[in-house]
């Protein structure tokens, strides 16, 4: 079953001669536990189309289903929930929270839904994500390479069923690069995650399950590399 | 562009919107001090005219040498050093925050070869390009309300006031405007230029680097949710604001209870009683019959007579003595008499005044802080044995208000005349109506005759000046209260402005438009209750003092109370501030754009 399907997504910016067509009836779908890699020049509609999956923007027209639900159709507080429980996201410059900690960061999502986190799923975590002498730390005392495993970390602590990584590797080295590649592979694998990512690097993207072209808002499949 | 500095006007057009709140506060303190002193200078214009009529040609020296002179003068001067408190913190409040939302703007100024020297002096002209509307506008305004006063207090409160000039311009105010315009500006920037200039340049290129404020010590979730913790953290992290947010609702508060207390002095001072006489007409031989009054109650322009009879020195049996084993005075007050006591505030809580009226064995007695009788008491007068009803505050038969341990009783008319069998009123007095005539006057004296002592006091009412006095009083506890509102309100959307991606960044992770508005709501109510603590801390005391000083040195029965009721409106006052503020960023963050926010990051 696909856990991810977007029906003839259109979005437009502006109206009349200024009007840019973002995304031009795009439509595709991704099956549970697949890493699709979406590339594209800038400008092209890749951010705008991951702010649509991630219900940060509405489309001009068409649906997203994610897990079978239309988005589209919740309202602002419902789906303000789902994605908390449902989507986790990685930005190109981490968005940590500068007052709280590596650990308090990673499970912010389930602090704002008022629960108790799961101790040794958190614990599993920070191992996996290197990250256990770092968990009293500030991301002011933390590396690049570090930020960006805890913006990881807070992406998986809800064990979403989705993660949407914009350029999580931009800001990153060559090492912490692989590292991170690495880890999202790993929790694609591990908890079955589906993950959507955009890239600028052809190498990054080949790394994937399968790759998509944005240009010009039109959507291109380049089909599965792995069977 | 000549100089980097041409950057300030282009700047400013497009932070128009972030700098309003800075522009209204530098506004709003040129506009007090030039309103204050030009005020003063019509009051010293006033006085100085009032003498000319009365003595002749007065030098400056001279008038400035009275005491009205003297007194306007300081009045002046304390108001100036308050506004240019008031002034600089929350100038450079505003300053700050619009110096951490430009973190990454002066860390890029540094990056392409902008030195330190360079950015203080940047951030110094940018605060003084604000004076250049501002200052003008504060002035405009000053004057024009000065007029406005002046016209009010000329026309509606006259009595003295009406030699006051209409359209004066006092240069004195403005020059003063102007100092306080730019002085307050220049004070308030230069923290944050500092603060400025200490932008690393790594803050411009690297997303976290600086401007966060987040200092080294996490929030801490244990004991409440995340968001109010976030909240209470983002308050607490950045100890400039904190200090300077505290200091602007702490000095409010100072300023409000030390204003009570000045109304309460100018209460002591002129005591706008209900039952304050017109006309008294006293007995020479002590008594005037109770016909006349009734004569005197026909007369034209005559609103209320009320009278008194009196006895002194009757033997008495006091403390629920059985022996008549001391003194005391007696005298009567008519109902219209009694009801004013009730008005004008003089009983203790728990007097009972209803048990007095009419034939009665109820009294009321005069009391001081120091007097043993109480509520409840009983006194012998014959064979009769009376129950005090009620205590007033005071002794208002004595020079000083103090009793200096002698029991005096007020009972009703039918009581006394129970009592003393004495009918004849020892005093007399009459209110004349609004529109009550010297020849209205004139008939009451002659009907009084030669035979009475005839006193006409319509030329010592202090309503106008105690009028006068409380509508300055409030119209600038008004002001610094408003001020202080905007101040918050300022302060706490510039708090959220700094932090919008952050907020943005926080919706993506799944945080709700609830939660975001308990966040900054818990930010503002930490303000709040450290301005609050601060205050009161600093104000009671200050308070206290002020009342020893001004009211208690001067009339002695007059005791400090805890100033519930002032501290019960001014903390009114602070959680409106902080629903308003909560309310102005709740709004922006509603329609708040996620992606933009992000987009940004």
């Amino acid at each position: 079953m696909d856990l991810l399907e977007v029906r003839n997504i259109s979005k437009t910016y502006g109206k009349g001669e200024t009007a840019v067509h973002a995304l031009k009836n795009v439509t595709f779908s991704v099956p549970k536990g697949e890493f699709v890699a979406v590339v594209g020049e800038s400008g092209s509609g890749k951010s705008t189309l991951l702010n649509i999956i991630g219900a940060l923007d509405t489309p001009a027209s068409g649906r997203v289903f994610i897990d079978g639900r239309d988005i589209f159709s919740m309202k602002e507080r419902h789906l303000t929930v789902f994605r908390r429980r449902n989507i986790g996201f990685i930005f190109q410059s981490f968005n940590l929270i500068p007052e709280l900690t590596v650990e308090q960061n990673i499970i912010f999502p389930v602090l704002l839904d008022y629960q108790k986190p799961d101790k040794k799923y958190l614990e599993e975590l920070l191992t996996v994500l290197n990250l256990n002498e770092r968990r009293d730390h500030l991301p002011s005392q933390l590396s690049g390479g570090q930020q960006q495993r805890t913006a990881i970390g807070r992406a998986l602590i809800t064990r979403p069923s989705l993660i949407l990584a914009d350029e999580p590797t931009g800001n990153l080295d060559a090492q912490n690069t692989s590292e991170v590649i690495a880890l999202l592979k790993e929790a694609s694998r591990k908890y079955e995650q589906t993950i959507v990512m955009i890239t600028h690097s052809r190498s990054i993207a080949q790394t994937a399950d399968r790759i998509l072209q944005v240009s010009d808002g039109v959507l291109t499949d380049f089909g599965r590399f792995r069977e | 562009m000549k100089s980097y500095l041409s950057l300030i006007p282009f700047s400013a057009k497009v932070r128009r919107s972030q700098n309003r709140m800075t522009l209204l506060c530098i506004i709003f303190a040129v506009f007090m001090v030039t309103a204050v002193f030009s005020m003063a200078e019509m009051g010293i214009r006033m006085e100085q005219a009032r003498l000319e009529n009365k003595h002749g040609a007065l030098s400056v020296q001279d008038i400035i040498g009275s005491t009205v002179g003297q007194s306007l003068l300081s009045i002046a001067v304390v108001s100036f050093l308050l506004i240019l408190i008031a002034g600089v913190l929350m100038i450079s409040s505003s300053i700050n925050s619009s110096v951490a939302q430009r973190t990454k703007f002066f860390g890029m100024m540094r990056c392409i070869g902008m030195s330190r020297q360079q950015i203080i002096r940047f951030v110094r002209l940018e605060a003084l390009n604000w004076c250049k509307t501002a200052v003008p506008i504060g002035l405009v305004l000053g004057v024009a309300v000065t007029w406005g006063l002046c016209a009010v207090l000329r026309f509606f409160v006259g009595e003295e006031f009406s030699d006051i000039p209409l359209f004066g311009v006092s240069l004195i105010g403005i020059i003063s405007g102007i100092l306080v315009g730019v002085v307050t500006v220049l004070i308030a920037a230069n923290s944050p230029a500092k603060r400025a200039a200490k932008v690393s340049p790594i803050a411009a290129v690297s997303g976290n680097a600086g401007g966060n404020g987040a200092g080294l010590h996490p929030a801490d979730a244990r004991f409440v949710k995340i968001e109010t913790a976030l909240g209470i953290r983002h308050a607490v992290s950045a100890k400039k604001n904190l200090i300077l947010m505290t200091g602007s609702f702490a000095l409010s508060i100072i300023l409000f209870l030390s204003f009570s207390v000045m109304i309460d002095f100018v209460n002591y001072l002129m005591p706008q009683s209900a039952s304050t006489s017109d006309i008294d007409i006293s007995g020479c031989a002590g008594t005037i019959p109770a016909d006349f009054v009734e004569t005197l109650r026909g007369m034209d322009g005559v609103k209320e007579v009320y009278g008194r009879r009196s006895s002194f020195n009757i033997p008495a049996g006091l403390n629920g003595g059985r022996t008549l084993s001391g003194t005391l005075d007696l005298i009567s007050y008519d109902d219209f008499d009694l009801e004013c006591l009730k008005k004008d505030g003089v009983l203790k809580s728990g007097s009972d005044l209803s048990k007095v009226y009419g034939d009665s064995n109820y009294v009321l007695a005069a009391s001081d802080p120091n007097s043993p009788w109480e509520i409840g008491d009983t006194i012998l007068i014959g064979d009769e044995a009376l129950e005090i009803a009620g205590l007033l505050k005071y002794d208002p038969f004595s020079d000083n208000g103090l009793t200096n341990g002698k029991l005096t009783l007020i009972t009703s008319g039918e009581t006394f005349v129970r009592l003393t069998g004495i009918t004849d009123y020892s005093l007399v007095m009459i209110q004349v109506t609004g529109e009550a005539t010297d020849e209205n006057v004139n008939a009451i004296r002659t009907a009084a005759g030669d035979s009475y002592h005839f006193q006409d006091k319509r030329d010592q009412r202090t309503s106008g000046t105690y009028m006068a006095f409380v509508f300055c009083v409030y119209g600038f506890l008004a002001i610094i209260t408003l001020v202080a509102v905007l101040n918050i309100v300022n302060s706490i959307s510039m708090s959220v402005s700094a932090r919008l991606k952050q907020y943005g960044a926080m919706r993506a992770v799944g945080m709700d438009e609830r939660q975001l508005v308990k966040m900054i709501a818990a930010e503002a109510v930490t303000y709040a209750f450290c301005g609050c603590t601060a205050g009161c801390i600093a104000g009671l005391p200050l308070s206290r003092l002020l009342y020893d000083f001004l009211i208690t040195e001067h009339f002695p029965y007059a005791v400090w109370s805890f100033p519930v009721s002032s501290l019960t409106v001014v903390l009114l006052f602070v959680v409106l501030a902080v629903m308003a503020a909560v309310c102005v960023p709740a709004k922006r963050i509603r329609e708040m754009s996620v992606t933009e926010t992000i987009g940004e990051l």
